[in-house]
Order: C-alpha cells, then sequence, then structure tokens
C-alpha cells in the first residue's frame, strides 16, 4: 500500500516527461487529426471538409508510390536486417583474442552519423564512383583472376585427392593444402601474364548511373527502384550493428547446458543455430522486428539527403510525402500531409499488431 | 563604484534616447550565403542615409538554407520581415497565403524592365518589385574555336547556323571534344522551347508537350546528342553547364552573369566570349529565361509606410547602379542600358551586358513552374534525360511526358 504522499511524489517526477509527451505527442497529434479533415494550407483558418484530404491523398500518384516504396523498402531491410544481425551476434559471441576491437569495430557504422553515410554512400555509387570503379577493376582484370581461380580450384582438389589416396583424413578445404595451391595458383597466373598468354584487357569505364529512374519490375509492375536498393543497402548497414547489440544481450541468456546436450546429440553447428539459438531468441526477435519495421516505415533522413540526386518517385517515401507535402513554398496541403502520416500510423499500428498475432509464440509470452 | 555609477549612467542614457525618437525598426529576409554580405553593404551605403531622417532603421536577416521553406514557416506564424525577397518561380505559393502586399498604386513600377514586372504579376496586381536578374547567353570558349579555325558564334546565329558552327567543330577536334553542353532539364532547355513561341501555359492552364513547336525545340535540342556534339554535364562528371566549360573540353554552354566569377576562380586561364542565344529559324526569334528575385512587403507588416520607403531606397537608381558595377547581378532599371559599365571590354562586363539585352529580346519569360510548384518541370526533365542518355526515342519519350503531364495537371 502506498501512502498519499508517495503518489504525489511519484507525478512530480514523472511531470516532466508527461507534460512533454502530452504537449509535443498527444496535443500534436490531435491537431494533425483534426487537420486531416479540413482544408487547411498553414495560412487560411482551417474549415471541416469531410474525408476529401483522404480521398485526395489516396489518388495521388505520389502517394501510391510512396506507398509501395516504403512497404518493399520495411519488408526487405527489416529482413536482411535481422538475417544479418542474427548472424553476426552469433559470430561475435564466441570467445576469441581481440574480440572487443571487433564489437568495437563492427558497432562504428551505427555510432555515424546516417547524413555522413549517406553522403558517402553517394559518393560511393555516383557514376564515377568507387562502386563503378570497382566493376570496372574487376572486368579489366577478369582474365588473371579467374585463372588464378582456375588454377587453386584444380591445385586443391588434385592434392586433396592425392592425400585421400594415401588414406590420410583431409577436408576440402584444408588450410595447408590451399596455402600450397593458392601459392601454386599465383606462380602460374604470373607466369602467363608474363609470357603474355593472359594479360590485363581493355575495358570502357563502366559507366552505370545507379541515381537514375530505374527499376527491378515483376510481370510488368515496378516493385523495387534503384536507388531505393542503394538506400536499402546502406540503411541495413547502419542499422545491423545496433539490432546485433539486442541479439547478443538475448545470447547471453541461452544457458550454455542446451549447447552441451546438443553436442552430445551431435548436432552441427548449423542445427545448433535453427534449433538451440533462434528459437531462444525469440521474445528477442519480436522485438528486433518490430523496432526494424516501425523504424524503416518512418526511414525519412536518407531519403531527404539524397534528394534531388536522384527523381523524387524512385525514392519517396511516406515520411519524405508528409513533409514535401508540408514544407513548400508558401501555401501547401497541409492537409493531406495529416491525412497521409494518418495513415501511416495506423499501417503501423496494423503491422505491430498482426505480428503481436501471429508471430509470437505462447511460450515466449509467459 | 565608478563601474555601478556608469552603469547607471548608461541605462538612462538609453532610457531617454528610447523615449526621444520613436525609432521604427524594418526587418528584411532574404538569402544567407554571400546575400548579408552583399545587402548589409547596400543597406549601409544607400538605404539607411535615405531613410535615417524618418526614424528608420534597417536589419537585414538572412534564412540560411532552404529560403522558401523557412519563409514559409516565418509567414505561417506571422514572424517574417516587413520586407523580404520573393523569388519569382516560387511567387504562385505565396501570392495563394494572402500574405504579400500587391504593390499597385503604393510603388512606381515604371523605370523596371517590363518582363520583371510581369514575372512578379499575377491577375493585375504587382506582388513584388524586381530586385536584379539574370537571363541566358552563350558563353564560349575562344581556344577551341580559334583551335578548330571555326568562327566565333555571334549575336545573329540562328539554331541552323550554330549547330553547323559545333558540327564542324566537332570533327576538326576529334572525339574528346564537345560543341555544346546539354543540361538535361527544364531550367536551360526551356528557353529554347520559348523560342519557337511555344506557350508554357495555354488559355486554359494547361501544357501542350505535343504542339508542333514544343516537339520541334525537343528534337533539335535533344538532336545535338547524336554524333556527340552535344554533351550532357554527367557525361563529364560535372553537374552543370558551366562545368563543362571548365573541363576545357566543351565549346559552349549556356549560362547568366553567375558564370564569370565561377570561371575567374575556377579556369582563370580559359578564355571566353558571350553571344545571345540562337534565334528559332521559323520565327526569326530568341527564346529566354528570366530569372529574378524581388522584394515584396509583408501585407500584415504594422510599418507598412516605412517599409516601403525602405523598398524604395533598396531599388534606387543609385543602389542599382553600384549592384552593377560590382559585379553582383545585373538591376533591374530598364535606364540602366546606358550605363558605361556595359561598353567595358572585359568579357565579365560582355557577358553583363548580354544578359542585360537578352531580358527585352524575342520570346523571354519569367523561370516559374506555374501554380502547381516545381514538380511541373519533372515530366520535361524525364523526357530529356531519356533521350540525351539514349534510352528512347524523342517521339516516345514525349508521348510519355504528354500522359505525365497531363496527370500531373489534373491532380
Amino acid at each position: 500500500m502506498f501512502k498519499r504522499g508517495f503518489t504525489v511524489t511519484a507525478y512530480l517526477f514523472l511531470a516532466p516527461f508527461l507534460i512533454a509527451v502530452a504537449i509535443f505527442f498527444f496535443y500534436a497529434f490531435g491537431r494533425a487529426l483534426y487537420y486531416s479533415f479540413t482544408n487547411f494550407d498553414l495560412f487560411h483558418p482551417p474549415q471541416l471538409i469531410g474525408l476529401k484530404p483522404y480521398r485526395d491523398v489516396l489518388a495521388d500518384p505520389f502517394f501510391q508510390r510512396a506507398l509501395a516504396n516504403s512497404l518493399v523498402f520495411a519488408l526487405v531491410t527489416t529482413t536482411l536486417q535481422t538475417v544479418f544481425a542474427l548472424l553476426m551476434a552469433v559470430a561475435l559471441n564466441h570467445r576469441l583474442r581481440g574480440m572487443a576491437f571487433f564489437r568495437s569495430a563492427w558497432y562504428m557504422p551505427s555510432i555515424t552519423s546516417s547524413v555522413v553515410i549517406t553522403l558517402i554512400f553517394l559518393w560511393l555509387f555516383q557514376r564515377r564512383g568507387v562502386a563503378n570503379y570497382l566493376i570496372t577493376q574487376w572486368q579489366a582484370y577478369q582474365p588473371l583472376i579467374l585463372t588464378f581461380l582456375g588454377v587453386f580450384a584444380a591445385a586443391q582438389m588434385v592434392q586433396v585427392l592425392w592425400e585421400r589416396a594415401r588414406r590420410l583424413p583431409v577436408g576440402w578445404f584444408d588450410p595447408a593444402l590451399a596455402a600450397i595451391s593458392a601459392l601454386l595458383a599465383l606462380l602460374v597466373t604470373w607466369a602467363l601474364n608474363f609470357t603474355g598468354v593472359i594479360g590485363v584487357r581493355e575495358v570502357p569505364p563502366f559507366d552505370y548511373q545507379y541515381f537514375a529512374d530505374k527499376w527491378i519490375t515483376l510481370g510488368g509492375v515496378k516493385v523495387l527502384s534503384i536507388p531505393l536498393l542503394v538506400v536499402i543497402i546502406q540503411n541495413t548497414f547502419t542499422t545491423v550493428p545496433t539490432l546485433m547489440l539486442f541479439f547478443l544481450a538475448g545470447l547471453q541468456n541461452i544457458p550454455r547446458a542446451l549447447y552441451e546436450a546438443a553436442d552430445i546429440d551431435g548436432a552441427t553447428p548449423l542445427q545448433k543455430l535453427l534449433r538451440v539459438t533462434v528459437p531462444m531468441l525469440r521474445p528477442v526477435t519480436f522485438y528486433v522486428v518490430t523496432v526494424g519495421l516501425i523504424g524503416t516505415m518512418q526511414m525519412f533522413d536518407q531519403v531527404a539527403v539524397i534528394g534531388s540526386a536522384a527523381p523524387r518517385e524512385t525514392l519517396i517515401t511516406l515520411a519524405y510525402y508528409v513533409y514535401t507535402n508540408t514544407f513548400q513554398a508558401g501555401a501547401a496541403p497541409v492537409n493531406m500531409a495529416c491525412a497521409a502520416a494518418i495513415i501511416l500510423a495506423l499501417i503501423i499500428l496494423a503491422m505491430v499488431f498482426l505480428q503481436r498475432r501471429f508471430f509470437v509464440a505462447p511460450e515466449a509470452n509467459s | 563604484m565608478k563601474n555601478l555609477a556608469l552603469l547607471s549612467l548608461a541605462v538612462l542614457a538609453s532610457g531617454l534616447l528610447s523615449s526621444a525618437g520613436a525609432q521604427t525598426t524594418i526587418r528584411i529576409n532574404g538569402y544567407g550565403g554571400t546575400d548579408p554580405a552583399v545587402v548589409g553593404d547596400l543597406i549601409n551605403r544607400f538605404v539607411k542615409p535615405a531613410v535615417a531622417k524618418d526614424n528608420i532603421t534597417v536589419v537585414y536577416q538572412p534564412l540560411q538554407g532552404d529560403y522558401n521553406q523557412q519563409l514559409t514557416t516565418l509567414l505561417a506564424s506571422g514572424t517574417a520581415g516587413d520586407v523580404f525577397y520573393v523569388p519569382a518561380e516560387t511567387l504562385d505559393g505565396y501570392v495563394k497565403t494572402g500574405k504579400l502586399l500587391p504593390l499597385n498604386g503604393l510603388v512606381s513600377t515604371t523605370p523596371y524592365i517590363k518582363t520583371l514586372n510581369a514575372a512578379f504579376t499575377r491577375n493585375g496586381r504587382q506582388y513584388a518589385i524586381p530586385k536584379d536578374f539574370n537571363t541566358l547567353t552563350l558563353v564560349y570558349n575562344k581556344d577551341l574555336f580559334d583551335e578548330a579555325g571555326v568562327p566565333y558564334p555571334t549575336n545573329n546565329e540562328t539554331w541552323t547556323s550554330l549547330q553547323q558552327k559545333l558540327t564542324t567543330l566537332k570533327q576538326k577536334l576529334g572525339p574528346d571534344y564537345y560543341g555544346l553542353c546539354l543540361q538535361p532539364n527544364w531550367d536551360r532547355f526551356g528557353a529554347f522551347a520559348f523560342a519557337t513561341g511555344w506557350p508554357q501555359f495555354g488559355p486554359n492552364g494547361k501544357t501542350n508537350l505535343a504542339d508542333p513547336r514544343f516537339v520541334e525545340a525537343f528534337n533539335w535540342y535533344t538532336g545535338l546528342a547524336k554524333n556527340k556534339v552535344g554533351v550532357t554535364p554527367s557525361e563529364l562528371s560535372q553537374d552543370w553547364t558551366g562545368g563543362c566549360l571548365k573541363t576545357g573540353k566543351v565549346a559552349v554552354a549556356t549560362e547568366g552573369s553567375w558564370i564569370v566569377n565561377f570561371l575567374r576562380d575556377n579556369a582563370p586561364n580559359l578564355k571566353f566570349g558571350s553571344a545571345l542565344l540562337p534565334k528559332n529559324p521559323k520565327t526569326g526569334q530568341r527564346g529566354n529565361f528570366l530569372y529574378t528575385v524581388g522584394w515584396g512587403v509583408n501585407a500584415n507588416t504594422k510599418n507598412r509606410a516605412a517599409a516601403l520607403k525602405v523598398l524604395n531606397a533598396l531599388t534606387s537608381p543609385q543602389a542599382q547602379q553600384y549592384v552593377l558595377e560590382q559585379g553582383l547581378a545585373i538591376p533591374s532599371r530598364s535606364a540602366l542600358t546606358n550605363s558605361p559599365y556595359f561598353k567595358k571590354n572585359d568579357p565579365g562586363a560582355q557577358v553583363s551586358r548580354l544578359v542585360f539585352e537578352g531580358a527585352d529580346d524575342g520570346y523571354v519569360r519569367a523561370f516559374t513552374f506555374g501554380p502547381q510548384g516545381q514538380d511541373w518541370t519533372k515530366p520535361i526533365n524525364e523526357a530529356l534525360a531519356a533521350v540525351l542518355s539514349g534510352q528512347r526515342t524523342a517521339a516516345d519519350a514525349l508521348k510519355k511526358a504528354q500522359q505525365d503531364m497531363a496527370t500531373f495537371q489534373n491532380r
């Protein structure tokens, strides 16, 4: 039983937070909801006009594109970042020398400002950027690289077969034999290059415009634009480390006894991952997926930084649509922006609800 | 002790001063960047002395970042300055807010170039006084023309004759050199579309991209990319035609007087000349864009009379002559045509003179997107990019552009 005084003190301590939430969330949300049923344009007193803003928004091709882009982006990015975060966490959970270094190094993308990362990616994927440069180099050095790989594979196979013929137990990827194969492959490649049999090819610079109106289509329907694909790669790159931390924390809570039992049963590493780690991490996965979905549905900054470098249709997301409809020169369709924001909120709510309903197994809730 | 006495004296003095004369402060909002220095200088030299007798002081408050966005926020919250820049291309959005004071009858608009006044007029009401402007000229690399033995472009060039000169130049100089830098967007191409007499908006307010005049301009512009006589900036890793010129590989760019300072800083050894844009062979006219910014007055200002006085001082003949001679921009008074500055022989002054002349020669239209904003340019820009990069044929791209434009304008 709390005394009256305790309750008052508690509210006093909660007050700063409650006031901030009341003003900047509930009041703002209420106003947005109200504006979404009016003809508000920032400058004239709003008048109620019913559902028209919602009809306008739903009929707007830009909104339809933004909705499709957001959904594709959210689904692809959340899947990628969850899978990679889990794999990274499992890899980092081993006791290795210099683990502290790897843990910090892998966390770097997440503490770097996303604006900075976006600028770096813009630069990497320029028409004369690093991505195109690497592809050009690959094309130019293709004969040498392929020769090296071919000789390496052949040498490795011959060695392993020979060792096995001598009844020695060696695996296909035996490191000692691989070193000899690599040395041999290097020598052969060098010799062929020196004698002029193979050499670096003259190729025109690979010229691909990443931030252009290019789409991956499925049955004639534009599914994913190339600029958005770049943003997906970039977003995955920056969010994986944060999500990895959650998985890493979750991994600490899995009893070692389970792995020992699995070892005794003769489970392979893959089986241990799929049968022990993944099920035990289910509550963490739920959290990671939820955070991922909300974050990706609201993605804005990376698109805003790329801005006019790519055609708007290829990159527009729901949050960016709301922004561009609010901040224009002079009068702006703020009612449509509010309607779109409400729709976005409803979609996120529905997603989280569905996920809660079908995704989380009963044992994880207990 | 001594400090305290001084302080109390100072407080007393300031109190006396403020009660003695009711000072009116006029706040001006404008661009950031180099503008605070330039306009601040202008205010100190010409505006403050002119309005001091009326007890008016003037403060320049630059809006850093996206000017339109910030001005919109300030206007909506009622905290915008008394006088502010109004970019012609976004005028329509501001007119709709009702926060721009119509200036008819309040300020004399007759001394300013007519096309500039028109750029700030909607339904007979003029909402801003032109501050300064720019138009496009042909800026060319003299060395490349000399090397190829082709005569420089002149002020009487037509599309056909210019194309011939550029094609010959390309043939003489080989694959690494190009005739004209072709920006794949409306803000350069539009000037050529206007030369055919094509109207940006028809009588019903709709844009017709299937108009044979538009098609003619589109085909000529994109046709230059064949045989690589024309080249897009991105093919040379540049993002505008001035950048093309800087590389020394492209003979001609279409730019305004802003290119002079850029070339001086980035390509100091490049010898450049300038000429008026070529004429369309059928109409015998050239087209051009007016890029202009005006001075607008806040409709809600409490000091309307003072704001108008400041506006007049900002655009006085002395102030404009000063702006011109500093090489900062081309001011908006038509009387400046006789300015000795234009007769100077340096290439920068030459560009300025042609930019000034271009404002009143042929089909000159304000650089504007109409009431629906910048997205209006999107169908045209996409069509230009698709054809110049060889992804579509001109006919195909124009068909799609017209469909997209119709959808956009029916929103």
